[in-house]
């Protein structure tokens, strides 16, 4: 088994920008979400003295990326805006662009603030989804049933469609 | 653009973002580690200091004080904040250790955590407002049964003391309650 550092390598190696846009999810504070990715480092490097194969690498670095930053959230709540689940985003009618078609950058920002706004896991969940996780993996990582991971990817689209119908692929 | 197609161009989208590809070197990670340990150790030895602070004022109340009430509630105030102290460094302490972030799923991890808070907030009574009240009626009593004449004033004062006890008692359940709810919609999502 490779030690701890050479590990850590390995993990950021594949997962490093994947952990950046997953800070980035829950900030926009520049400042904040620079610490948060610190943070997450952090307890990465320290985690991976105790890494024995278990699991798998991803399914690693997602739950303690995952965990640290909703321990911020959690920390954070008080005046923070109130977070919807996926459930409130489905029924809740979607905002109709009136410039037309969205450029790539307005289409990111818009899908980052969508991802802020909701509740810890359905944002875990949404993330997991963007970044291709399989749903079995999302289920270990998340520690949701099969079915229910179906269900909620299935929500995750619809609200998706809705939102970004307009959104050219360029 | 068909609309079944557009998540699969938004997980593109995503992943296409720009990343500086920040990595932090092994030395860079080992000092900010011990950085952490170093703030976790401050913040235990200001309620240490808090706590022994409270206790030099009460042992002193307790050697000087004339009257034998007076004494007795300052040593059960003294007994009273090394039971909170106690208390806070057994089950407050805030940060859960990185690999069992690793090895908790993020629902546990979630759970587990606004539990923490949850009963910490609900066992107020128990750990923060029951071992301090023994002493504050002995506080008040003692001059009250030494004075008569000023009782009125001491019943008042220990009343008004008692009903900001209560108030403290039920924020916290209040609090409790909310964490609760968010807790039940976590099981809900299982």
């Amino acid at each position: 088994m490779a030690n701890q550092d050479e590990l850590y390598a390995e993990a950021i190696a594949a997962y490093g920008a994947a952990l950046e846009r997953l800070a980035r999810a829950y900030d926009t504070d520049a400042d904040r979400v620079r610490d948060l990715l610190q943070d997450i480092h952090v307890a990465l490097w320290q985690s991976l003295s105790r890494f024995e194969g278990r699991c798998s690498m991803r399914t690693w670095v997602y739950r303690v990326a995952h965990n640290v930053a909703t321990s911020q959230v959690i920390r954070r709540r008080a005046g923070a805006p109130t977070l919807v689940g996926l459930e409130e985003l489905d029924a809740a009618p979607a905002a109709i662009d009136t410039e037309g078609a969205l450029d790539t950058h307005r289409a990111l920002e818009r899908l980052q603030a969508l991802v802020r706004r909701l509740k810890p896991l359905d944002r875990q969940l949404m993330l997991l989804y963007l970044e291709g996780v399989d749903a079995a993996s999302i289920g270990e990582v998340t520690g949701l049933s099969a079915g229910n991971v179906a269900t909620k990817i299935h929500r995750i689209k619809a609200v998706l469609a809705r939102r970004f119908h307009d959104t050219e692929a360029r | 653009m068909s609309n079944e197609r557009v998540p699969d161009h938004l997980q593109r989208l995503w992943q296409d973002q720009p990343a500086r590809g920040r990595v932090m070197s092994i030395d860079e990670l080992r000092y900010r580690s011990r950085r952490l340990t170093r703030i976790v150790s401050r913040r235990n030895l200001r309620e240490y200091v808090a706590g022994a602070m409270v206790v030099v004022a009460c042992g002193y109340l307790a050697w000087t004080a004339p009257l034998p009430l007076v004494r007795a509630g300052a040593v059960l105030s003294i007994a009273g904040v090394i039971f909170i102290v106690y208390y806070l460094h057994r089950h407050g302490a805030a940060r859960t250790m990185p690999e069992e972030m690793a090895l908790t799923t993020c629902l546990q991890f979630h759970r587990g955590e606004l539990e923490r808070q949850r009963d910490l907030l609900r066992g107020v009574w128990k750990w923060y407002l029951a071992p301090l009240l023994p002493g504050l009626i002995l506080f008040y009593l003692g001059p009250i049964l030494a004075h008569p004449e000023r009782a009125p004033r001491g019943l008042w004062l220990l009343a008004l003391s008692l009903a900001f006890f209560v108030l403290i008692g039920e924020l916290n359940r209040y609090a409790a309650k909310r964490l609760q709810a968010r807790i039940d919609a976590l099981e809900r999502d299982e």
